[in-house]
């Protein structure tokens, strides 16, 4: 099976009620989070399981492939 | 700047922390307490209902600065909203109820004033507090304490310690230093939403609304918040179903057998987070390292509780480190693995248990007789004669 592209997730924070059930379920190492408690906005994830998108409450999170990442959406 | 030096280092002051650090605090230890926040439980992640037992029982005083309402009981419904009630002030009128020698069975309080009531209540007792301070890391060294990395008001510092405690909740970065197997996956952890409205009438009970059709995965609730309030929520496994916890909330206020009661509610705040539904860690101690609260997944695996659990564990772990460093003995894992095996003795187990038939209810592929299992779960949980009531 071929890898996952690493994928860059982006946070709307005007919805984002800052619950951290994304950090929570994330599998990553230590420290991939965001400095507003959220997984990580600026840094690749290569493990692309879709578990932050899923469990977050109010579907606030959307990701880009990593290579393909909009200037736009930088935040 | 000379590292400063404890006996043992806290991180997060919630009630896991806080209560940690007051045992120990009291026994003698020296105690340093962070939490990263500027304001202890906000933004609130919590509904807050508590048995007063709990709070007895870990030497917390009831008190007006951090409860919204008393609590006489609870209320069980079904899809349908058939339901069992049970008041206490009905099943034992001479000791619940309000007034003269009657108490209330438990409270709904405020995680942001109860947070800090137990943060207070842990600085009088001799911890040193420091909040907007955050923990990054920490090495374990080879003179038997271990050094921890933290980050205060920008500037970044070392604090050596006997033991790091990690009490930094279901977020927990701690036990992933430590590389202990923390991950929740998805089907474990409930995404959960909930509005603190007015306009809608409660009489003192915990509301528990049970069913597929309104919580795939968990349930609903409403929950008396005082000053007339009232807090709506609920919370879903998202490996059940393919909608977002934001859309089984507005479904179950507007279309569930409450539509009525329910249409006058007007929103004035909103929570939410994420409840653990697992089983508690496997392995809860590294060297110089041990986790307490959700932290550990030290929580009710079927009501999703925390705050009972992170007191009583709480308590557990400071006693214990307090009389472990006192006895000279050395803080590896080798000794703190004492630790678990005497929160599994005061408790642990019946979580493992309550775990395995949470597990059973859901495993079945028929949401019919899932459904009534976990109302006949629910029911016979919460009636005076459980095995499990002091959980
Ligand atoms: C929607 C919802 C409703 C709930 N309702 C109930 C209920 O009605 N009754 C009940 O019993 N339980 C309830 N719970 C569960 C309960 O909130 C938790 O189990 C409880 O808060 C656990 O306490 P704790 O001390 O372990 O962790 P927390 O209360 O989460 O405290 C952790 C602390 O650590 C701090 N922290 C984290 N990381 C760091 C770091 N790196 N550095 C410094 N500080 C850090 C945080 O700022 C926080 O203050 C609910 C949970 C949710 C999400
Ligand atoms: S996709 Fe999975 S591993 Fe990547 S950030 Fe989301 S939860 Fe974490
Ligand atoms: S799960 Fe969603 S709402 Fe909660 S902190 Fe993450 S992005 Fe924000």
């Amino acid at each position: 099976m071929a890898r996952k592209e690493p994928v860059v997730f982006f946070i709307g924070w005007n919805a984002c009620i800052n619950c951290g059930a994304c950090v929570a379920v994330c599998p990553q190492d230590a420290g991939f989070i965001s400095a507003f408690d959220t997984i990580a906005v600026n840094t690749p994830c290569d493990i692309v399981c879709m578990a932050c998108e899923k469990i977050c409450p109010v579907s606030t999170i959307t990701h880009q492939k990593a290579n393909e990442r909009h200037e736009t959406h930088a935040a | 700047m000379a590292t400063p030096v404890y006996d043992i280092l806290i991180i997060g002051s919630g009630p896991a922390g806080a209560t940690s650090a007051r045992f120990a605090a009291k026994m003698g230890l020296k105690v340093l307490l962070i939490d990263k926040r500027q304001e202890l439980g906000a933004p609130i992640q919590c509904s807050g209902a508590v048995s007063r037992h709990a709070l007895e029982e870990a030497g917390v005083e009831p008190n007006a600065e951090f409860i919204h309402e008393d609590i006489y009981g609870f209320s069980i419904y079904n899809q349908e909203g058939k339901s069992t009630v049970i008041d206490y002030r009905e099943i034992k009128p001479d000791e619940y109820g309000k007034g003269d020698e009657r108490k209330p069975l438990g409270y709904v309080v405020d995680r942001r004033r109860f947070d800090r009531y137990l943060m207070t209540q842990a600085e009088r007792a001799g911890v040193e507090v420091w909040l907007k301070t955050e923990g990054l890391g920490y090495t374990p060294g080879k003179d038997g304490s271990c050094e921890v990395q933290l980050r205060r008001f920008n500037r970044l510092l070392k604090v050596k310690a006997k033991v790091l405690v990690g009490a930094d909740g279901l977020q927990s970065q701690a036990g992933k230093w430590a590389n202990l197997r923390t991950h929740i996956p998805l089907r474990n952890l409930a995404s959960c939403l909930q509005f603190i409205v007015d306009g809608v009438e409660t009489n003192g009970l915990l509301e528990i609304i049970t069913g597929h059709r309104w919580a795939p995965g968990g349930y609903a609730w409403v929950f008396p918040k005082g000053n007339g309030y009232t807090e709506i929520g609920l919370g879903v496994v998202r490996t059940m179903t393919n909608r977002d916890a934001q859309w089984h909330l507005d479904q179950f206020i507007q279309k569930s057998f409450f539509k009525e009661r329910f249409k006058n509610a007007r929103i004035l705040e909103i929570q939410g987070g994420g409840v653990p539904l697992a089983a508690p860690l496997r392995t809860q101690y590294a060297d110089n390292l041990i986790l307490v609260g959700d932290a550990a997944r030290h929580v009710n695996p079927i009501t999703g509780g925390g705050i009972h659990t992170a007191l009583s564990g709480g308590r557990i772990a400071g006693e214990f480190l307090a009389e472990l460093i006192q006895s000279g003995k050395k803080t590896g894992k080798a000794n703190l693995k004492s630790y678990q095996d005497r929160w599994l003795e005061a408790g642990g187990h019946k979580i493992w248990q309550l775990y395995g038939e949470k597990t059973a209810i859901f495993r079945n592929k028929d949401i019919h007789l899932r459904d009534e299992q976990l109302y006949q779960t629910m029911s016979g949980y919460f009636s005076p004669d459980s095995t499990y009531k002091k959980i």
